[in-house]
């Protein structure tokens, strides 16, 4: 037994399964992702919806109600690599991917022993956190200082809470291949710890 | 070398002057397009001919209008313009230039 959703595929509607909807959502996504002029893309993005629900409707039949992952699987490869589709080209420099945004200093929650200011800051400078942290503790030791610019620290620092800020963070550029890269490695995360806690 | 590559250059490089071809001899829905494009092994994957098709509308060579069709929805129909016209006998001519050439430089 399986979830599925309703949706509107230029302008026709479709029984989907969840992981098949997914999948789909993800590629068009980064279909978007390669195009940077916003009126382009549009058009570009409602001919592919509008040819995929044509390959959709082939594919379903009175037997056959769902359009299930297989069907997603097989029209991503008629239809091409994303990166194929736009010929090579990146939409890098477009407002919509946003990756002119230099690299920021956040607080790292997923990687945190307080507030995550050194997870933070060993993102900033790509070095181990653990590192930062035996500086911090020798010069709160040493000099007394330490946990005062801790404390500093975690009060003005902000905390990477999006998507968008997380990969701020890491010095990825925003945009829509990245973000879906990023959900998808958290999704799989989540997942494996929850069928490790089950073991 | 990336042999692919080269020949999906070489793909990109003409199939836009394919589509206009094409659509000189009549107006033709994107599909349509496609399997005609597909037949003569112009493009491998479909998704390639939509930003050209888009882009070469944004230029004013193609213009577009809805019809209904009788199986679905309805069909978005691509027409060559008058501009688009000139473009294609620009391409035309410089298209039988460069065989030529091509041609006296590989079978020399």
């Amino acid at each position: 037994m399986k979830k599925t959703l309703t949706i509107n595929l230029g302008n026709q509607v479709f029984h989907i399964d969840e992981d098949a909807f997914n999948r789909l959502r993800e590629y068009l996504d980064r279909i978007e992702g390669h195009f940077a002029d916003k009126n382009e893309r549009s058009d570009i993005i409602s001919d592919i919806e509008m040819r995929i629900a044509e390959l959709f409707g082939q594919r379903i039949n009175q037997q056959k109600q769902v359009i299930i992952i297989q069907d997603v699987e097989e029209i991503t490869r008629i239809m091409g690599d994303p990166v194929e589709i736009s010929g090579g080209e990146q939409a890098e420099t477009s407002d919509y991917a946003g990756s002119s945004k230099p690299k920021r200093l956040y607080r790292d929650p997923d990687n945190r022993v307080l507030g995550g200011v050194c997870g933070g800051i060993g993102q900033y400078f790509k070095i181990d956190p653990l590192i930062i942290r035996i500086i911090f503790l020798v010069i709160f030791f040493g000099f007394g200082i330490g946990l005062l610019i801790y404390i500093i620290l975690w009060i003005i620092v902000p905390e990477a809470r999006t998507t968008a800020q997380k990969l701020e963070m890491r010095g990825d550029p925003v945009n829509a291949s990245n973000i879906g890269n990023f959900v998808k490695d958290e999704f799989e995360n989540v997942k494996r710890n929850f069928q490790w806690k089950k073991k | 070398m990336d042999l692919e590559n080269v020949k999906a250059q070489m793909r990109k490089g003409v199939l836009e002057f394919c589509i206009l071809s094409v659509l000189s001899k009549g107006d033709r829905y994107a599909t349509d397009l496609l399997n005609k494009l597909k037949e003569s092994e112009l493009i491998v994957v479909e998704g390639t001919i939509y930003p050209l098709l888009t882009r070469q509308k944004n230029a004013g060579l193609l213009s577009y209008r809805w019809e209904e069709s009788t199986q679905g929805p309805p069909r978005k129909y691509y027409a060559l313009t008058d501009k688009g016209r000139e473009v294609l006998t620009e391409l035309q001519s410089s298209w039988k230039g460069l065989i030529d050439s091509v041609n006296s430089i590989v079978n020399q």
